[in-house]
């Protein structure tokens, strides 16, 4: 019993880990024309992407890749802009609300939190043409400043949802201690309750970040001609064929999103221990 | 009375996360008679629980046999064994009624579900829980979800119950009320119950027999009276009440045998002990009988205690302190009252060597 | 309660009520009333109340009633049964994993939660891309097939690959749920009823399923939601069989420009995921209530 279901997890994880493997293995696979045939080791079509690659020079060669490079930066740089202001405001706007539905008794709490759960429950593709519609019916151009408003109405509730459930774990007594300490109620937030919170708002901003630059569906109905962001571009590329220089990217953006998950974790780990 | 269960042998090792292996179960030897109350007492991790759980088949034993009327029941799963559980913690089902509960061990069984009705009124009524069939677990008292419990596992009327520490979570009142309950009860149904308890109170009131288990180990096993009177270590005799302990050096007197401790005290002690033997004698505080002839010492605490008062007396020429028992009335010594403890060698227990 | 707690509690509140009361109701307001708007001739919308949107969907467009066409009807309810068929996987898959994954030690455990998580984080059009890639008739699978002598089945682009997308993308959304579920699960039930008589798979159905539901549920629910309305895995992954109701959706606002139609079918799509919902959270307060 216990070894079949070891045998099944094994095959669980794998499942999980094989297209990964297979993307990454592909990257640096040489053969242009049959990415799956192996070819030998190469790391043209990482140069490619920065368009540094010298298959690029020939005119005879495909040069698509060399021309979209620059729209590749555009969209990272797009990406990171939204990711970074989408952050600071759901993080600060999910803390606030988080903090007046757990720490502070009045009517209509109950379903403050329970409202602050639809827009990360709505489907994406309903929220998506809605703040089209929306933007379209005020006269709103699409742009970046429209994308960060559609992804703040869901990230919002991701970081509430973080840091509701970090409260929820807080001793209510550290704070009555303190104030029987005699810190007033400022002190007493600044010095007890932000320093016991700081992991989860992190972790709430984290979360908010990665599911920002990774955002497809929402992004894809409100974002203008010069607005791609990266998931935008990777998805038209995809949707334009199989490439090898997808495989690039997309090990980097694996690699990335590692990074950056194994540290979010890292640092909750630590902030758990503390 | 014929055996209804024996265990020869058993082992049982676990391994702690630093990869050490520690033997909870270090060859254990045990015979229930069939219609007995055996308890299994113990400080925690003695392996009295353990042992239990491989008695249901919830744990493994690495050697050893057990066996229920003649047959093997080692390898047998948990499920397949005629013996059930009450546990400590009831693990009654949150998502079925009280009579669901009940009815389980007949439900996986298949039977018809008129038959299962009748055998759970029966049960419930046996434990007094008439009316609380339709009841879920969660809207009962803890005393009312022990005796769910304790209906859950006799309704299919096993040859053997174990119960696992069963009362440990009722109050004080409730858990003296309960174990004259229990007894009745198995008194009424004939079915052999092995006991598992770390008190010793409870373990002397309860059983027919007390099997005391230390490191894996069977230290001792026999009447409550036997284990309390007589019992054949220093670990035994501390577990079960309050005690003293003499030890010393055994001397021939005129009249009989006499224990000189090396705090300088005599104690005459009943004959059987040659003279020269180290020795450990075992006195309980009620074994004193206050101002009578016989040690001599001081009161350093007086604790009341209700109807009496536990003193500690130190005594004239030195030596461990002893505890002894007051009546609380107007002559009850204070603490600095001189005293005599009186004493009667016959009923002192001799444990040769330091016990 | 004291005027400067009211005053604390507004001006923590205050941010997240305006900007969602403005950009998350407002536009899930104005599609609802343009489902129930007249089409334009070229795109747009005439503001006039129109409800064979609705129609449309169910069979019968433009008040035709003679007519039954249910191509959308269809493609609604091949939404629902693959939205179902993904629950039902990733349940399969992630359900006997919990169970492994629970009794190992502590810091075992916490690899094999953070090695589940992990593919989350990578983006979800790299992972799709990934299956694209093995699904391809050259690709791995394709080959195997070829180098066995055998025609590579038609892997890609069929509602199979569909489902196995989205089961890859969601299988974290299953887990973390019934994991929780499955970790708080009280052995001594389980022993008990072994204790009681019951073979492994009796303790399984009547004690084990039971005492897990709410994770079973939880993980069902929100599976199914982003599930049901997805369109990004049937465009990469499936072909016409594919086709999902958030196709739909997308085609209506993004190339046939019909914006009634389209906000009918988001309408629907969300009618769908309350009756969950709302099914979910009250049989769950019903479930507390009795525990």
């Amino acid at each position: 019993m216990r070894l079949s279901l070891g045998l099944f997890s094994l095959l669980f994880f794998a499942f999980l880990y094989a297209p990964l493997v297979v993307i990454i293995v592909y990257s640096f696979n040489s053969n242009p024309v049959n990415m799956l045939v192996w070819d030998g080791f190469t790391l043209d079509w990482y140069k490619g992407l920065f368009g540094i690659g010298e298959r690029y020079l020939d005119p005879n060669q495909r040069v698509i890749y060399l021309e979209s490079t620059p729209q590749l930066i555009a969209a990272l740089k797009n990406s990171l802009t939204v990711a970074a202001v989408t952050t600071s405001f759901s993080t600060v706007v999910g803390t606030a609300t988080a903090l007046a539905v757990a720490r502070s008794r009045f009517r209509g709490r109950g379903f403050c939190g329970g409202a602050m759960f639809l827009p990360m429950m709505m489907p994406d593709i309903v929220l998506g043409i809605g703040l089209l519609v929306f933007f379209s019916t005020i006269g709103m151009q699409l742009s970046l400043v429209t994308i960060i408003i559609g992804q703040c109405t869901f990230l919002t509730s991701y970081v509430f949802i973080v840091v509701q459930a970090r409260l929820a774990g807080l001793d209510p007594r550290l704070e009555e201690a303190s104030a029987d300490l005699g810190a007033s109620e400022w002190v007493t937030f600044r010095k007890v309750t932000l320093p016991q919170l700081a992991p989860g708002i992190l972790g709430g901003g984290l979360l908010a970040f990665i599911i920002s630059m990774d955002d497809l569906v929402i992004t894809y109905f409100i974002s203008g001609a010069g607005s791609q962001t990266l998931p935008i571009f990777v998805f038209s590329m995809v949707r334009r064929g199989v490439k090898p220089e997808i495989s690039a990217i997309a090990t980097l953006i694996i690699l990335a999103s590692v990074i950056v998950a194994a540290t979010g974790l890292w640092l909750r780990a630590r902030g758990e221990r503390r | 009375m014929s055996d209804l269960l024996t265990i020869t042998g058993a082992r049982r090792a676990f391994v702690t996360p630093e990869g050490r292996a520690v033997p909870a179960l270090d060859g254990i030897d045990l015979a229930v008679h069939d219609g007995e109350f055996v308890t299994l007492l113990g400080p925690s991790g003695c392996g009295k629980t353990t042992l239990l759980r491989a008695i249901a088949g919830l744990e493994a034993i690495d050697a050893g046999t057990i066996m229920l009327e003649g047959r093997d029941l080692t390898r047998l799963p948990a499920h397949r064994r005629p013996v059930n559980t009450v546990f400590q913690s009831y693990a009654l089902f949150p998502h079925m009624t009280v009579a669901r509960n009940v009815g389980y061990a007949m439900e996986v069984r298949g039977l018809p579900r008129a038959e299962r009705e009748a055998q759970v009124a029966d049960a419930l009524a046996k434990v007094g829980l008439e009316g609380m069939a339709t009841r879920k677990p969660s809207q009962l008292s803890g005393g009312q979800q022990q005796r769910v419990a304790l209906a859950r596992a006799i309704v299919a009327k096993p040859r053997l119950l174990l119960l696992d520490e069963p009362l440990s979570a009722l109050d004080r009142n409730l858990r003296q009320a309960m174990q004259i309950e229990l007894k009745d009860l198995q008194h009424r149904l004939g079915i052999t119950f092995v006991f598992v308890t770390h008190d010793q109170d409870e373990a002397l009131t309860m059983s027919d027999r007390i099997v005391v288990m230390r490191s894996g180990r069977v230290v001792q096993a026999g009447t409550p009276r036997e284990i309390f009177r007589r019992p054949a270590t220093r670990f035994v005799a501390e577990f079960i009440g309050e005690t003293n302990l003499l030890s010393g050096t055994v001397e021939g007197g005129a009249a009989g045998p006499i224990l000189r401790t090396s705090g300088g005290l005599s104690l005459r002690i009943p004959p059987g002990t040659p003279p020269g033997a180290r020795a450990t004698a075992v006195l309980r505080p009620t074994d004193f009988t206050l101002g009578a002839e016989g040690i001599a010492g001081t009161v350093t605490r007086a604790v009341y205690r209700g109807a009496d008062l536990h003193l500690s007396v130190a005594p004239e020429g030195g030596g461990p302190t002893l505890g002894a028992i007051a009546r609380d009335n107007a002559l009850a010594p204070q603490r600095g009252a001189r005293v005599t403890l009186g004493y009667d060698p016959a009923a002192i227990h001799i444990m040769e060597g330091e016990g | 309660m004291s005027p400067r707690e009211r005053a604390r509690i507004v001006v923590l509140l205050a941010p997240a009520t305006l900007f969602l009361g403005v950009f998350f109701l407002g536009p899930l307001v104005i599609i609802a009333v343009y489902s129930l708007l007249t089409p334009g001739l070229y795109g747009g919308v005439e503001w006039t109340f129109y409800h064979w949107n609705f129609g449309r969907i169910f069979g019968w467009a433009d008040g035709i009633m003679e007519v039954f066409q249910p191509v959308y009807l269809r493609i609604l309810l091949r939404s629902l049964s693959f939205g179902l068929l993904t629950v039902l996987v990733c349940l399969t898959l992630c359900y006997p994993v919990a169970f492994w994954i629970a009794r190992l030690p502590q810091r075992w455990r916490m690899l094999f939660l953070f090695l589940i998580t992990l593919p989350f984080f990578a983006s979800l059009i790299v992972r799709l891309y990934a299956w694209l890639l093995i699904l391809k008739p050259s690709g791995p699978l394709g080959m195997a097939f070829t180098a066995l002598g055998m025609e590579p089945p038609e892997l890609l682009y069929s509602p199979a690959a569909v489902i196995l997308g989205m089961v890859y993308i969601f299988i974290p959304f299953m887990f973390l749920p019934l994991f929780a579920a499955v970790d708080n699960l009280d052995r001594a039930l389980v022993e008990a009823s072994a204790d009681l008589g019951a073979t492994p798979f009796q303790t399984f159905r009547k004690i084990i399923v039971p005492q897990t539901l709410p994770g079973i549920a939880g993980g069902s629910v929100i599976v199914f939601i982003p599930a049901v309305g997805n369109f990004i895995v049937p465009d990469i992954l499936g072909g016409a069989n594919g086709l999902m109701i958030g196709n739909l959706v997308e085609q209506q606002f993004l190339s046939s420009r019909n914006w009634p139609f389209g906000s009918a079918l988001a309408m629907v799509i969300m009618g769908v995921v309350l009756v969950v919902l709302v099914t979910f959270t009250s049989r769950a307060a019903k479930a507390g209530a009795v525990r």
